[in-house]
């Protein structure tokens, strides 16, 4: 137990405490759960965001939310989004992770360089990868003569999800790397070394030894990329804003646009409560796997 | 170290050569053709610039309220930085030395719950919230900032206090230090590798933030961080390329100078904020 017990506490330091907590307490309540609780009442509500006035309407947004075409479809391409995003920033990540953890020379100098596009700002690089998407892509769809990338991936709605996906993922990769090479390091190397004595191949070092010790980090690391990748907005947004035909709109942008353009604010927020209660659901999740065995059940 | 078959040690090769030319490529892209008039862009878009043209530059330091942009993201991210550095480490240290105590027991799990809170649950409200508080500025905008460091700061440090042995300040205490003192003169020291940490992610963070600048500070166009402008900029220059990548590419410049500068600590701080966690 890392509190003191037995201190005579002075009412000077019971009151250094308090009010080490006070600003915080304040900030947090007024800015964040005040501010859950007022959207959750605007969702019961038919406000458009600008009027004077507003009625309550009960659960009528809500089982509007239930019928509609355009929820239903942005729900889809988000989860498509984050499917898509965890599988491809795991496994580059993890690839790159084993790769860096066993080059020799040069190793400080191509870390630094495989973190920089983290550095960068998301809309910077998204306006950049629109260019590039725009002026590059197409002459070498034209070279290569492959259709689909002869003009940019942006502009059709069967690329465009991949394009965003591809530009987060760019960004994304190098922390989920920065933290698999932080639990490579975790192994012990005896149990690498008697297992080439036992003439092991490397695919079966790797997968009998390393990987078991990477499963909490992996199940971490999964859990905050698919949460990432369901409130995504930044990238979808600079590139398409949710287009062509709604298939990038992701439900951040959906809540975003029936909010500011389209005038159905408590629409917005019943969307953006639903959301709640979906991450909430999977952080559940994530609580119960990461409770769960890790090395130290082996 | 392990000694890798042949054929894979030259698979990782081709993997990391793909992965630097994936990163530097498009960096490489950005930046030659800052350096070229829109005629000479056209011509050949990987070329070499024929010479260092500043031009773009210029242009785009004068004609544009850049500085104004710059200025804001500037003074945004500092001030927030150093009021995030001083209340996390205060609250948590509150917290975990009394964790005992059902106040601040409560108050842990409180804060704790905005982790799990998705920011698209509070970012309307907050829009009107803040409205009529008059808020929609780049100081009230520091003030949001702070309030959503909480949940985060509290978690990564309430842990890592908890983690620090306790000799140190009792024997502070029995020198008579109070509360206040022991904070300031000790535990501020103690927490420093996860301070660095802390203010490494949340400066990236406010520095490159796009959603709260776009909901509250997008009306005011003197009120635009450097991402608002970055975004604004490309409906007003989306056919003269080379002047959005000058602007794209100053905006990225503070960052990568920082970071050319301070990446060991950065990567290191950042390792060791993710092992905690």
């Amino acid at each position: 137990m890392t509190t003191p017990k037995s201190r005579r506490e002075s009412t000077a330091d019971k009151l250094t405490n308090v009010f080490f907590t006070l600003p915080a307490v304040i900030l947090y309540s007024v800015f964040f759960i005040y501010a859950v609780f007022v959207g959750i009442n605007y969702s019961f509500t038919n406000w458009d965001g600008i009027a004077k006035a507003y009625e309550y309407v009960g659960f009528k947004n809500y089982a509007n939310l239930f019928q509609n075409q355009f929820f239903w479809k942005s729900l889809t391409v988000t989860v498509n989004y984050a499917l898509l995003l965890v599988a491809l920033t795991m496994t580059v990540s993890l690839v790159l992770a084993l790769s860096l953890n066993s080059i020799r020379h040069l190793k400080t100098l191509t870390k630094s360089v495989f973190f920089v596009p983290s550095m960068i700002g998301g809309v910077t690089i998204a306006l950049i990868f629109d260019q590039i998407y725009y002026r590059l892509v197409p002459t070498i769809g034209q070279a290569l003569q492959f259709k689909p990338l002869m003009q940019s991936p942006l502009a059709s709605a069967a690329t465009a999800l991949f394009a965003v996906v591809f530009v987060n993922a760019w960004q994304a990769v190098a922390m989920p790397t920065l933290i698999f090479m932080a639990g490579l390091q975790s192994v012990p190397t005896e149990l690498y070394e008697s297992a080439m004595l036992d003439g092991a191949t490397t695919f079966r070092r790797f997968r009998y030894i390393t990987f078991p010790y990477l499963m909490p980090t992996f199940t971490i690391n999964m859990v905050l990329a698919i949460k990432g990748g369901i409130t995504s907005f930044d990238y979808a947004y600079a590139l398409t804003q949710g287009g062509p035909s709604r298939s990038t709109m992701l439900i951040g942008i959906l809540i975003y646009n029936d909010a500011f353009n389209n005038m159905k604010f408590s629409l917005a927020n019943a969307e953006a409560v639903i959301l709640f209660l979906i991450i909430a659901a999977l952080s559940l999740v994530q609580i119960k796997l990461s409770s769960k065995g890790s090395v130290n059940t082996l | 170290m392990k000694k890798e078959g042949f054929g894979w040690r030259i698979l990782r090769d081709i993997v990391l050569v793909l992965g630097l030319l994936l990163i530097l490529v498009p960096l490489y892209i950005v930046i030659i053709n800052t350096f070229k008039s829109l005629e000479e862009a056209s011509q050949g878009f990987f070329a070499f610039p024929a010479s260092f043209n500043l031009t773009n530059y210029w242009e785009l330091i004068n004609k544009n309220n850049f500085w104004t942009y710059a200025k804001n993201s500037t003074m945004i991210s500092v001030v927030a930085i150093l009021l995030v550095a001083v209340i996390n480490p205060a609250v948590s240290y509150a917290i975990a030395r009394n964790f005992n105590r059902r106040y601040y027991k409560i108050i842990y799990f409180y804060i704790i719950l905005g982790l799990f809170i998705p920011f698209q649950v509070i970012m309307l409200p907050l829009t009107k919230i803040m409205t009529g508080m008059k808020m929609l500025s780049p100081s009230g905008l520091i003030v949001l900032y702070v309030a959503l460091s909480l949940s985060k700061g509290v978690f990564m440090f309430v842990n890592y206090i908890q983690g620090l042995p306790l000799e140190i300040e009792e024997a502070a205490r029995i020198d008579g230090c109070n509360t206040f003192q022991v904070f300031t003169k000790i535990v501020l020291h103690l927490i420093g590798p996860m301070l660095a940490t802390l203010v490494v992610m949340d400066a990236l963070w406010f520095w490159n933030d796009f959603m709260l600048p776009l909901l509250l500070l997008n009306k005011t166009q003197d009120y635009w961080t450097l991402p608002l402008f970055q975004y604004n900029f490309k409906t007003e220059y989306s056919f003269n390329y080379t002047m959005a990548f000058t602007a794209y590419f100053m905006c990225m410049f503070p960052v990568l100078i920082v970071y050319a500068f301070g990446q060991k600590h950065i990567i290191a701080g950042l390792t060791a904020g993710a092992v905690k966690s």
